[in-house]
Formats: structure tokens, C-alpha cells, sequence
């Protein structure tokens, strides 16, 4: 706080303005508002880690509140022996992996081709693409459609509708028109076909946005839940490591069921393994990978939403 | 590299004029027929595989064709006892593997048919070649339905005739008629050059498949507005018997009941949005707070931090709160500071359900949607600012005077959005906080059309709720986007 205020005052002085006591009070309460809204936001996660890396006695109690005691890692390891959890995560790493692919390498190729005007009946097209974000048939006439599909049940139904993602279409296409046009007609001029075009103009020179959009659809994915909880409902080999966690957040009150042995027999484990922690080492686990790339897309998103604020 | 490309673009246009009308309605009917067949490949609906009724009703011909297990899944035990020769299935599974073949040449030739005479003259051996493949695949499966029926389990494996198998039939021989039409009248070129295609179609045929996937996924659900007029069961069909006309529209007005669970779910949804409306001007505020801190570093970070919660799915939202309002949680022991432990588990409380909603909202999503504003501010032009200091206005004059007025415009779209979605208050959320004690209160459209659709199996009354949710959201859009044109001079949409 002192260093705030130093810095503070030495904007002012620069400035040349001295600020009234009002506005010096305004500022230290702006200040200690923010900082407590920050608090907010990172105390939880930080209170749900210490209570997976503490001594298990001591967070059945809850008396593990501010920090962390007797250290320990016992309970990422444990989370071996949890059931289905090791499929949850080879199902959802890869749904993202190929799904994120999937849907940059199609949201750039349409984004790039309803920006050519040769296009056959270009602007129809367009329309075609952008006016799907605005209607939604629902959640049950979705879930009958994918049931006539065949993909209940089956894995490809975290891939394939992923690949079309309106939003990003536009966003791309928004971020080529960008570009300019020269660059593509002296391509054009030299030779080059439209593919080519495509792969060595467009594609190296829409990274960025490329990259904003892939950083969404991962996370969109990883955080996937619904498609999983509602198409799935025959495979639990199948469900997300999100739909997982609900499963034994929400559903099953005694998770020692789903332990080791498969739901219906239960098995003790160790004496100090027990729901609770698993229940917050697994949420821990899903969440550190998210935080592990967000210092990554932190850079990207700013850039993503000011896109998406500008229309198609 | 391809030099054709360096062609002006007359050449081309002059190029298809010289293709006759009647050729080119029939390359028309080559292309619709193709693309027909092509995606009734992945229609379990269209599957003419199907010749008993124990095969899985959600297999499509690709899947049959690609999946001998799956096809043969309830006929095992009828393997072992001999009941069913398995040859026959075999038969069955190369049939449709051979009428696959059939279908993608079809289609290449379809897509052929788009290129100039040259290319439609070579591509029309496509589907011929196709469309008799595909007809010796369509008598492979007849003959396993033959065999089927003529085996000892016949009555077991409940044979029955696929009726799209006539649809294929018609669709094969259309196309095979038309391409032999092509063949035999289009005149030969003496000359020209190479094959290609107008750019504009080559183009086009780049986007077609994301167009496909459009199609199947965002639109075709559309298709299942139909369930709202069947008296549709779970795993049943739809037939002229169920068609009940507005039946499940009259009960949304007349059931006792289902008024009443509306009219809460509704209550809900409404409040719940118009809590959501009255504090929309919080990431505003948060946006211009933060931009009157002089720290920039301080600014980066609190912008850092506080969009965490936003990248969080809500069941893992849900997981914080299990570890802080719990019984054993944060909260309690917190409160055991000033002996105030109750041992209360905060989550079973349903006392003020709509607060505790809001407020997780936007703990989850202030930092994300303050972002917006603090753009918008960026884009403030800063000789206003100067002016304004020179004119001797003090700093919360400038705040208001400059600072929020060149925010309105982002904030009253975003508002009419907000407005235009009040019926959308999302699932998940809802479904992860609802629990025994707090479904009243908590219960809003988007969860109570999970709820009774896919958890209660109500497929027909879920589908009319949703359906006049979606026709009255975008009703409110496209009456939002009307208002922000005469307000603005431009819309939202």
C-alpha cells in the first residue's frame, strides 16, 4: 500500500495537480476495494489447495483454514486408485487436443473463404453461418438430433459438431479482412492457387487470432460438461473429467463406492484417504491445468473479446 | 503452382455459357441425388441395412458398414446356437461396405459435375461406375435379408423389410439414368485444354463440408420441433397413431399442474434475469474504478486475478463453494473466530437462492465482463480528457462527464442483449446448486426443461417449453435490434 501511495503522489506531482483530500480518501478506498475483490478471487482456490495438501485428520475437522498443515502430496497420488478417473482424463486430454485442432484448422479455412469474392453465392453463405448464432432449437430437440445422429454414447460427439463454431468463423474472417489484399493478389499473380495461398499467407499470418481461438475452444473443452452429462448417460468410460467430478460431488454421497473397486463394492482404502479431500484433490487437478495456460491466453483474450465486440 | 490461375476471368464465364440448358438441369439432379446419398450414409433413420428389428435402431449405414460389432451386438447368442448363419451378417456388413464405395464415387462425380465440359465428361463415369456398385451392394443386403428370413431364428431376429431400401433403389437408378443421359447426348469438345473447374465453385466445394456440418448440427435440430405435436415416448416412434396435434400446448395452459410449475419456473427465471439487468452496470462500474487507479501494474493485475473465475467450469465453482460453505468449510470456521459456528451447511439453505445466485454470477463473471469497458475506455479520445482539465473540470467531473457517456453505447447493447436473453439463464449453474430443499426457488426455464425432458423423460412437453422459449428469445431479439436501430441508427444483430 505505502509504495501505492508513493506512486501515486508522484503521478501527481508530475502532473503538476495536487489532489484534494476527497480524492486522496477515493483513491485508498478504490484501492482496498480492489484488493479485497482480488482476495475474493484467489482465496478460494487457495484455501481448496491447501486442504488437498494437508494432513487428512486435520481437513475432515476443517481445521485447516488459513494455511496449509503437515505438507503432504499422498492425496495426488491417491487419486490413482479413484475408479474411471484415469479414462475421465485420457477422454477429456484428448477430446481437446482434436476437437481444438478440428475446429481452428475449419474456422480458418471458412473464415478465409467467405472473405474471397469469388465465392460461389458468397454472401448467402455468410449469412448462412452467422444467423445460427442467433437461434437455438433447444436442448431437447438438440439431444433428439444427436440421438438420430447415432452419437450418443460415442466419442465422436465431443468432435464432430465442435468443428463448426460460428463465432470463430466470424472472428477469422473479421481478422483476414484485416489483412492486406495486396499481399494475397501478388500471391495470385505469381502462381499461387487458392489453397496456397491459404497455407502459406493466411494461416502464418493469422496466428494471433488463431491462436486466441484455439486458447477458447480449449478451454471450452476441458471445461465441457454438459454434452458429456447428457449424451453419455450409457458409457461412463466415456464421461468428461468435469461430468466425473459432478458425478462424485453431486451424486454420490459416499465416494468410498466408487473407489478402487467399481461402484457397488466398497472398499476401505488407507485410513487416510477419504471422500472430502478426493472430492477437492480431483476438482484441484482439473483446475490446475487451467491455470497452468492461463498466463498464456491472458495475452490473447483481451484481443478475443474486443474482436467479438465488433459485428460480422 | 498451378498456371491456369493466372486466367483472365472471362475465359471461365465464357467456358460455362457453353454448356446446354437441359445438361445442366440434369447435372443439377446428378449433384441433389448424390448429395442425398452422400448423407443418408449418416442417417441412422435412412440405414437400408436394417433388415431386423434387433439391429440398433442408431446405427447408420456408414456405421454398419464400419463396425461389425456393433451390428451384430444382440445377434451373438443366436451365432452360438446356430439359429443365425453368420455368413449372413458378413454379407450384410461387405454390402453396405460396397454401396459406401458406390456413394463416394457418386459424390466425386457430383462434385465433378461442377467443373467445365471437360471435367463433366470424365466425371460422368463417376457415377456410373458409382451408382452400379452401390446397386450390387443394395442386392447383397436383399440377399442376407433373403437368408435371414430363410434361417431357423427368422421369428427371433424380428427380419423386417427397410422401406428406405426403395429410396435407395429410386435414388441409384435416377442417377444412373441421368448419367447415362449425359453420356450418351453431350457432344464431344474437339478440343480444350485441361480439366478444371471456375474458381467459384472450387471454392465452394472447399466450404461445403463445413456447410454440411452447419446443416446437420444447427439446423437439423430444428427438425425435432415435430416432437411437440407426438404423444412421443422414450425409445418410440413417430407415427400418424401419436399425433396429437396441440395437445401438449393446451396443457403448458389448462394442467393444473404443469400452470403451476410454469408459472414458478418462470417467477424464477424472471427474477433471476432481472436481478441480472438491475446490476448490469456493475462491470461498468468496475471498469472505470479500475481505470482511475494510477498504478499500472496494479490495474494489470487486478485485471489478471479477477478473470480467473471466468475460465472455471461451474462444476468446479461448485466444488469452491462444497469447500468453503460446508459444514466442515471456510465459512464456519471462520465465523468460530467470533463464536458464531453454527455448524450449518450453507448450501442446504434455500434462503435468499436469488442473491446467492447473482452473486456467484458475478464473482464468476465481473473481471471477464469488466474487459469489454475497459477497451471501450482505451478508446476514449484523450484530447476530451485534456480539454476537459483545461476547462477546469476536477476528476470526477471528467468521470462523468466524459468517462461514462463514451461507455453508453457498449453498455446499452450489452443491455439489450442482456434483455433480449432474460429466458436464458443457462443450465449449468442451476443445475449444480439445485438440491432437494432449494428446487423451488432455484428451478429456472433452462434447468426445468432439463429436468423434466431429460432426467423425467417428458420429451414432447419439454420440447414445446423450449420451443416457445426459443421462438419468444428471438422475437425479443429481433424486437431489440429494431429499438437499437431507431435509437442508435444501428443494430445489435
Amino acid at each position: 500500500m505505502n509504495n501505492l501511495t508513493e506512486l501515486n503522489s508522484k503521478t501527481a506531482r508530475r502532473s503538476g495537480f495536487r489532489r484534494r483530500p476527497g480524492e486522496v480518501v477515493f483513491d485508498v478506498v478504490n484501492v482496498i476495494m480492489f484488493t479485497l475483490f482480488m482476495l475474493l478471487c484467489v482465496f478460494p482456490f487457495y484455501y481448496l489447495f491447501i486442504n488437498t495438501i494437508s494432513d487428512n485428520d486435520l481437513v475432515v475437522k476443517g481445521a485447516i483454514t488459513y494455511y496449509p498443515i503437515g505438507i503432504n502430496f499422498s492425496n495426488y497420488i491417491a487419486l490413482k486408485e479413484v475408479s474411471d478417473l484415469g479414462n475421465a482424463f485420457i477422454v477429456t486430454i484428448t477430446r481437446t487436443i482434436v476437437g481444438t485442432a478440428l475446429m481452428v484448422v475449419a474456422s480458418a479455412l471458412a473464415g478465409y473463404l467467405v472473405t474471397k469474392k469469388k465465392l460461389w453465392k458468397r454472401s448467402f453463405w455468410y449469412r448462412y453461418i452467422v444467423i445460427t448464432m442467433y437461434f437455438n432449437a433447444g436442448l431437447i430437440p438438440w439431444y433428439m438430433n444427436m440421438l438420430m445422429l447415432g452419437l450418443t454414447n460415442n466419442f465422436m460427439a465431443y468432435i464432430i459438431p465442435g468443428i463448426v463454431a460460428p463465432f470463430n468463423i466470424i472472428l477469422v474472417k473479421t481478422y483476414i479482412e484485416s489483412i492486406p489484399e495486396e499481399l494475397e493478389e501478388s500471391a495470385f499473380i505469381d502462381g499461387a492457387s487458392t489453397f496456397t495461398i491459404f497455407r502459406k499467407i493466411i494461416w502464418p499470418l493469422s496466428k494471433p487470432i488463431l491462436a486466441t481461438i484455439a486458447i477458447f475452444g480449449a478451454v471450452g473443452n476441458w471445461n465441457s460438461f454438459q454434452d458429456s452429462l447428457i449424451l453419455m448417460k450409457g458409457a461412463p468410460h466415456l464421461f468428461t473429467l468435469q461430468h466425473r467430478l459432478y458425478v462424485y460431488l453431486v451424486k454420490v454421497s459416499d465416494l468410498e463406492t466408487v473407489m478402487a473397486g467399481g461402484a457397488g463394492t466398497t472398499m476401505v482404502l488407507e485410513n487416510t484417504l477419504n471422500s472430502k479431500v478426493v472430492k477437492y484433490t480431483i476438482a484441484m487437478a482439473t483446475i490446475i491445468p487451467i491455470l497452468l495456460v492461463y498466463p498464456f491466453m491472458q495475452k490473447h483474450f483481451t484481443k478475443g473479446i474486443m474482436l467479438g465486440a465488433i459485428k460480422g | 503452382m498451378n498456371k491456369t490461375a493466372i486466367q483472365p476471368k472471362g475465359l471461365n464465364i465464357a467456358k460455362e455459357l457453353n454448356t446446354s440448358k437441359p445438361s445442366t438441369i440434369l447435372h443439377g439432379i446428378l449433384r441433389i441425388c448424390s448429395l442425398i446419398l452422400c448423407l443418408s450414409m449418416f442417417f441412422p433413420g435412412l440405414n437400408p441395412a436394417r433388415i431386423s428389428n434387433l439391429i440398433n435402431r442408431n446405427i447408420s449405414l456408414f456405421t454398419t458398414g464400419l463396425s461389425f460389432s456393433d451390428l451384430t451386438t444382440k445377434f451373438n447368442a443366436m451365432f452360438r446356437q446356430g439359429a443365425v448363419d453368420k455368413s449372413t451378417f458378413v454379407l450384410l456388413s461387405a454390402a453396405s461396405v460396397v454401396i459406401i464405395v458406390g456413394t463416394v464415387l457418386c459424390g466425386i462425380g457430383g462434385c465433378m459435375s461442377l467443373g467445365n465440359n471437360r471435367m463433366k465428361l470424365r466425371g460422368i463415369w463417376f457415377p456410373i461406375v458409382g451408382s452400379l456398385i452401390a446397386s450390387g451392394g443394395l442386392v447383397g443386403i436383399y440377399r442376407s435379408y433373403l437368408q435371414l428370413q430363410a434361417s431357423r431364428g427368422a421369428k427371433r431376429a424380428q427380419v423386417v423389410f427397410p422401406s428406405v431400401f426403395y429410396l435407395y433403389i429410386g435414388l441409384l437408378g435416377l442417377i444412373l439414368l441421368v448419367s447415362l443421359i449425359i453420356l450418351l447426348t453431350e457432344r464431344r469438345l474437339e478440343k480444350e485444354d485441361k480439366m478444371e473447374m471456375p474458381e467459384k465453385y472450387s471454392l465452394f466445394l472447399m466450404l461445403l463440408p463445413i456447410i454440411i456440418l452447419a446443416f446437420i448440427f444447427l439446423y437439423l435440430p430444428l427438425y425435432g420441433w415435430r416432437y411437440s405435436f407426438f404423444d412421443y415416448k422414450a425409445g418410440g416412434t413417430l407415427s400418424r397413431e401419436n399425433f396429437v396435434g396441440f395437445k401438449w400446448f393446451t396443457i403448458l395452459f389448462r394442467n393444473p399442474a404443469t400452470v403451476r410449475d410454469i408459472v414458478r419456473v418462470l417467477r424464477n427465471t424472471l427474477v433471476m434475469s432481472g436481478l441480472g439487468i438491475l446490476t448490469s452496470w456493475v462491470p461498468m462500474a468496475f471498469a472505470i474504478l479500475l481505470n482511475e487507479i494510477r498504478s499500472n501494474r496494479f490495474k494489470r493485475l487486478v485485471q489478471t486475478v479477477t478473470t480467473i473465475p471466468n475460465f472455471i467450469s461451474w462444476v468446479l465453482v461448485y466444488a469452491i463453494a462444497l469447500a468453503i460453505f460446508s459444514t466442515e468449510g471456510f465459512l464456519n470456521s471462520f465465523l468460530e473466530l467470533f463464536n458464531a459456528n453454527q455448524n450449518t451447511n450453507w448450501l442446504m439453505n434455500s434462503d435468499h437462492m436469488w442473491t446467492k445466485m447473482l452473486l456467484w454470477g458475478m464473482w464468476k463473471s465481473l473481471g471477464w465482463s469488466a474487459i469489454v469497458y475497459i477497451a471501450a475506455i482505451a478508446g476514449i479520445d484523450q484530447e476530451l480528457y485534456e480539454a476537459a482539465k483545461i476547462d477546469g473540470a476536477g476528476r470526477f467531473q471528467r468521470v462523468w462527464h466524459i468517462t461514462v457517456p463514451g461507455l453508453m453505447p457498449t453498455y446499452l447493447v450489452l443491455l439489450l442483449l442482456t434483455i433480449a436473453g432474460a429466458l436464458s439463464n443457462g443450465l449449468e449453474q442451476y443445475l449444480m446448486f439445485q438440491n432437494a430443499n432449494n428446487k423451488d426457488v432455484i428451478e429456472v426455464l433452462d434447468l426445468y426443461v432439463y429436468n423434466i425432458g431429460i432426467d423425467g423423460g417428458r420429451i414432447p412437453l419439454s420440447t414445446v417449453i423450449g420451443m416457445s422459449k426459443s421462438l419468444i428469445s428471438i422475437t425479443l431479439l429481433l424486437f431489440a435490434n429494431r429499438l437499437s436501430k431507431f435509437v442508435r441508427g444501428e443494430g445489435i444483430i
